[in-house]
């Protein structure tokens, strides 16, 4: 395997612009010991990604964490059809809608896996995320 | 296969319309609202021409007769799946025997239900619309009744691949070109028009008056009430040509905008015509709201166009991208 080292800025700026060329939005790469994640945000301020630690934070077993189904903008609400609501929904049906993950135009709907209580809304509305990243966590009810 | 319900008078099959039959009387028909056509086919993997079912009269309701991808388009009329509700303008895949049902829009008038490879229907003149005038082309020439099936062109794994992918609102997405009054009424941009100086003072009055959809209103024309605009002098016309956005002005002096199935030739003096890309918005305008009339330029109405096909092409490449993202990931 190549041995590509991603903290280099000018790895960092290649990459960027093939995305660019390619008209592809973002890309995530994870190795054993380093990992890069870029995302074109055009004409946004730079995105200072979350700590470590909250991507390694412990979900407990009994939890359904509501994962992020690609990188994008992650969102409460559908910021073009309705204004923010007072305060977020805790006690959700399974197939709810719950948030979204915005990707340009397009926006994925994340539906609630699981009838309960959420317990944690990982991500802040308007955060980037990426594939995979935790958004909610769930406590089913039994 | 796609079997009618419920519904009401008026809805149709339609895609974009057949254009270039105008000379011979042919009334190019098509979407109300073409850019939300357009959006809902694009978001089933669509050509953003397909031809869906135009719903202007709710409630509506369908079964589906066998497993599709499909989502609503247009007003937001609280659509849903077997009773689960649905988002607007998101894509699902109904099974065999699953019933989607519209109720009365919450905005808007009128909904697209856009199916994964569109509806089959006989083109007529290279259209699948229906003309209602002329009772040819979509189904039989006619609005869908009770008990009326549509066949659905064949789908492809890539339209199967598209479930549960949504786009931002056009409105959101277009703010920054799309005009907004501080006391609700809609605004929609126009040329001045052939006849529009000989109206005089009642011209400037055309602009500024605040007018309201009667309900002698359909897709042919909206005929709008307010305070009368006459020209200075009486004037008799040749009949001449008319396309959808055209705004005729008859002796009552209240104006009518010609729509999707406008009239191929008339005579009444005509004071505007609305940009082609704002046609939509007056689309999905309901009876009895109220509009004011915007003087624009040519250059406005390229660069709306311009900024209504970016969009559309970002959701074109998007929607694929995600689509294929997706289903590398899952």
């Amino acid at each position: 395997m190549s041995q590509v080292d991603f903290t280099d800025p000018a790895t960092i700026a290649e990459l960027t612009a093939a995305l660019e060329a390619a008209g592809v939005d973002g890309l995530e790469i994870e190795r054993p010991t380093q990992g890069v994640r870029i995302l074109l945000a055009r004409g946004r301020s730079p995105i200072v990604d979350r700590t470590a630690e909250d991507r390694s934070a412990v979900v407990p077993a009994s939890f359904v964490a509501v994962k992020a189904p690609m990188a994008g903008e992650f969102l409460s609400h559908d910021i073009s059809r309705s204004a923010a609501p007072e305060d977020h929904p805790q006690e959700v049906e399974s197939g709810d809608v719950i948030g979204f993950v915005k990707v340009g135009p397009i926006l994925l709907p994340l539906a609630a896996p699981a009838s309960g209580q959420i317990v944690r809304h990982v991500a802040e509305h308007g955060a980037i995320v990426g594939f995979g990243d935790p958004l909610f966590e769930i406590e089913p009810r039994s | 296969m796609i079997e009618v319900i419920e519904t009401g008078p008026f809805n149709t099959v339609q895609d974009l319309g057949r254009p270039g039959y105008r000379k011979i009387g042919v009334t190019a028909s098509g979407a109300m609202d073409p850019l939300g056509l357009k959006l809902g086919n694009l978001l089933v993997g669509n050509a953003p021409g397909a031809a869906a079912i135009e719903v202007q009269t709710f409630p509506f309701r369908l079964r589906f007769t066998g497993a599709v991808v499909f989502t609503v388009a247009g007003a937001d009329c609280g659509a849903g799946l077997d009773g689960h509700p649905l988002l607007a303008l998101c894509t699902y895949v109904a099974d065999k025997g699953q019933v989607l049902d519209l109720g009365q829009p919450r905005t808007g008038a009128r909904a697209y239900v856009c199916v994964a490879g569109g509806v089959d229907v006989e083109p007529v003149m290279g259209s699948r619309s229906t003309s209602l005038r002329g009772a040819f082309g979509g189904n039989d020439g006619r609005y869908l009744r009770v008990g009326d099936t549509l066949s659905l062109c064949a789908a492809t794994d890539g339209h199967r691949a598209r479930a549960g992918i949504s786009v931002v609102d056009p409105a959101f997405a277009l703010s920054d070109h799309l005009p907004v009054s501080d006391d609700g009424s809609l605004l929609i941009r126009a040329l001045p028009a052939g006849e529009h100086d000989l109206f005089g003072n009642d011209a400037d009055r055309f602009w500024t008056e605040t007018w309201k959809i009667s309900s002698k209103s359909d897709r042919t024309g909206y005929r709008l009430s307010g305070e009368p605009i006459r020209p200075t002098t009486p004037v008799e016309m040749r009949s001449h040509g008319v396309v959808p956005g055209v705004v005729q002005v008859p002796p009552g002096g209240e104006p009518i905008v010609q729509m999707s199935d406008a009239n191929t030739a008339g005579g009444y003096p005509k004071i505007a015509g609305v940009i082609d890309a704002d046609l939509w918005r007056l689309g999905q305008a309901r009876i009895g709201s109220r509009l004011r009339f915007v003087r624009a330029t040519h250059r406005e109405a390229l660069d709306v166009e311009r900024a209504m096909a970016r969009f559309l092409e970002d959701v074109r490449v998007t929607s694929a991208m995600v689509t294929r993202a997706l289903n590398i990931m899952a």
